[in-house]
């Protein structure tokens, strides 16, 4: 009579053409993540982003791409680790990231800009790569946010696609907040799900700074 | 009672000594030193090289320029402090008793090392080691040790290496120095001369009684000299710490690496100072003038005070290639302000933060990359203007563990009314119903206003006070002065609450 062990192997080669390695469970590697500090992102995450690969955050304009990065960094200075913010655009706001909780002391701000008067000229993103080789090379900081309009075709491990939904509506004299929509495009290290699937969604909302202070 | 022993430190040809030991790349070539001033100028200092290719003391400069391959650079006198401090300073480090006997171009110190052979070993012993600091800091030296100051003094000056005097014996180690070496005038070397007598040890062989009447009393003084048993009262000097180096160019140079080349030997000397009295760098200030009378200051400050050859020299190399000379080099001055040896306890627990020394070459990199003030934290400056901020170089900082504590208010209700004394606008003394304050300080006023279209509308200043009591004692207070559009805008001052 064969052993259990033949008959796996019997069955698995005879359905290999269909299904390979069909009664040999995959292997899990449990990756280390980061919470994004914003419950229903990290519910989307299965904890937050991944550690020590590219996420990548797309979007239009108010669609909480910001914010969003903002939520991680205001996540990692609180706990006393040190960020650091490579700004290809020159777009960083320090004031609204004091104000979604950033310390300021523990972030490393790197504002590129095209061409220097001592140096070869260079484009802002030649640049902001550069800077951002050096500080993976240096090692030591929790996240490192890359601030580009747009990337051709990336390689991140994650990407999450932002969408805005609508503003809050609680004021009609200021404005309170906004709701936004954040779709989970890639994940890498997420085990696939044979067959056609819809993305999984979220939505999630963020209030202004003075409302904040008033709920404070 | 303590047996005198010491250790006689000479360093002959200073002056080229000083100007070459930073500049390695001199080493295999013939140098002769020239002062005086132009065109008179004579050698004045010369190396090994230079002596063997035929060049002299006292030559002139049209003699030395027809000596083919003699390389000439005129005196410096800020390199020879600089050289002379850091000699003394190395030669400190075997004996905290030092009197320094240079004379002429040489530079020359007589330690008192009686007691130190537990620490050092036999004379033989710290001579060597002696010797092999020195080299290591770019000077050639001769040792000698014995148990009489100026038999050691003597001895250094005339001979190379290391010469070890055994006691009593230093008649005998002088017997065949010249007569030269006393320093005598021209008379006395010529009447010496006349006598035959060459050595100190034919002059130590003439009698004492005769040779004082001929010569007069300081005859007596050659003769111990020449015998080893002249006595000295010591006298102590402090060898000074200051981590300068300086480096003196001719021709100007303009190329970074022949700067680098000699900044990093100066580096290396720093190091080398700072470290042997357990201390790191934790400053660098770059000194530089340059052809047309500019002058280039740059500050290195590491996040912590290191002792890390490569890593000042990687900052020094990324600060100049960020901020180049803009013309040919004539000097180089580093100076160092020393700091403690950095020390880091980690926690088990403690989040991960980049590496000090390493955030530094590349904070250093990145502000190649995008500029001075594009690299850093960003503060918000107190101000509504929009977009207010400036930027502060990035450093690692502790966590915050607890914010402060904060002062809190005391409110009267309701608010006290009270008489304020007023001057320039600002409050200086008020009254309430019993006690009077004398303000010592006011910060305001601070106005707010609201509701101005409903009838319970305010408009008020705030007034932050320091103020005295009668009987001396301080207070801070809040100070409120409301205005009532009602009341055909008279103002009402209250006290409305102490800071407690």
């Amino acid at each position: 009579m064969p052993s259990a062990a033949a008959l796996r192997i019997q069955i698995e080669s005879a359905l290999e053409h269909r299904y390979p390695a069909a009664l040999t469970p995959l292997e899990r590697t449990i990756r280390e993540t980061a919470p994004t500090c914003i419950p229903q992102v990290d519910a989307l995450l299965n904890g937050g982003l991944p550690v020590g690969v590219i996420s990548e955050i797309t979007g239009p304009e108010s669609s909480g791409r910001t914010s969003l990065a903002l939520a991680c960094l205001a996540g990692h200075t609180a706990g006393g680790r040190v960020c650091a913010r490579v700004d290809a655009c020159d777009a960083f706001d320090a004031e609204s990231a004091a104000a979604s909780g950033v310390r300021l002391r523990q972030l490393l701000w790197v504002r590129c800009r095209s061409a220097l008067p001592t140096a070869k000229p260079s484009s802002c993103l030649d640049q902001a790569l550069c800077a951002t080789d050096l500080l993976l090379q240096a090692g030591g900081f929790a996240a490192l946010v890359l601030g580009q309009d747009a990337f051709a075709q990336s390689s991140a491990a994650v990407v999450l696609e932002c969408a805005p939904l609508a503003a809050l509506a609680a004021s009609q004299t200021v404005l309170d907040g906004y709701n936004y929509q954040v779709r989970s495009g890639r994940q890498r290290f997420t085990p696939s799900i044979n067959g056609p699937r819809k993305p999984p969604a979220s939505t999630w909302s963020a209030t202004s700074a003075w409302e904040r202070e008033k709920s404070a | 009672m303590k047996q005198e022993l010491y250790a006689c430190v000479h360093a002959a040809e200073f002056p080229a000594q000083a100007l070459l030991r930073l500049r390695t790349e001199l080493e295999s070539e013939p140098v002769a030193i020239l002062e005086g001033r132009p065109p008179l100028e004579t050698v004045c200092s010369l190396n090994r090289l230079a002596h063997l290719k035929g060049a002299v003391h006292g030559m002139t400069r049209l003699e030395a320029e027809d000596i083919a391959g003699l390389r000439l650079l005129a005196r410096s006198e800020e390199s020879e402090d600089t050289a002379r401090a850091a000699f003394l300073e190395c030669a400190a480090h075997f004996s905290p008793r030092m009197e320094d006997a240079s004379y002429g171009t040489a530079c020359a110190c007589l330690l008192d090392i009686a007691g130190t052979e537990r620490l050092f070993g036999p004379p033989e012993t710290l001579a060597e080691r002696l010797r092999a600091s020195l080299a290591a800091a770019g000077f050639r030296s001769s040792i000698a040790i014995g148990a009489n100051f100026h038999t050691a003094r003597l001895k250094a000056a005339a001979t190379r290496g290391i010469t070890v005097i055994p006691r009593k014996q230093e008649a005998t180690a002088l017997s065949k120095l010249p007569l030269a070496v006393l320093r005598l005038s021209e008379d006395h070397a010529e009447t010496f001369a006349i006598w035959g007598i060459q050595t100190l040890g034919e002059l130590a062989a003439l009698p004492e009684v005769d040779l004082i009447a001929r010569l007069g009393p300081q005859a007596a003084e050659w003769r111990s000299l020449a015998l080893g048993s002249l006595p000295h009262t010591f006298q102590p000097i402090q060898a000074e710490f200051s981590l300068k180096e300086f480096c003196d160019f001719a021709p100007p140079i303009d190329q970074t690496e022949s700067l680098l080349f000699v900044a990093a030997r100066m580096i290396d000397c720093l190091i080398a100072r700072a470290a042997a009295r357990a201390f790191s760098l934790a400053l660098l200030v770059i000194h530089m003038e340059l052809e047309g009378g500019r002058v280039y200051r740059r500050v290195i400050r590491p996040a912590l005070p290191t002792t890390d050859r490569k890593f000042l020299l990687k900052l020094l190399q990324l600060e100049i290639a960020a901020y180049p000379p803009q013309a040919a080099i004539l000097l180089l001055r580093i100076t160092a302000d020393p700091g403690q040896s950095s020390k880091v306890q980690l926690g088990l627990f403690a989040p991960q933060t980049p590496e000090p020394s390493r955030l530094d070459v590349t904070i250093a990199r990145l502000k190649a990359i995008a500029g001075e003030d594009r690299v850093g934290s960003p503060v918000l400056e107190d101000s509504h203007r929009p977009g207010s901020f400036h930027m502060e170089s990035f450093a690692v900082a502790a966590p915050p563990t607890q914010d402060p504590p904060r002062m809190a208010l005391r409110r009267f209700r309701p608010p006290l009314p009270v008489r304020v004394e007023l001057r320039d606008l600002k409050p200086v003394a008020f009254r309430d119903n019993e006690r009077r304050f004398k303000v010592s300080a006011a910060y305001g006023p601070w106005k707010t206003s609201g509701c101005w279209w409903s009838a319970d509308g305010w408009t008020a200043e705030e007034w932050d006070v320091l103020a005295e009591t009668a009987t001396g004692s301080s207070v801070a207070c809040l100070l409120v002065r409301n205005h009532r559009p009602s009341a055909h805008n008279r103002s009402v001052w209250q006290l409305e609450a102490f800071y407690d």
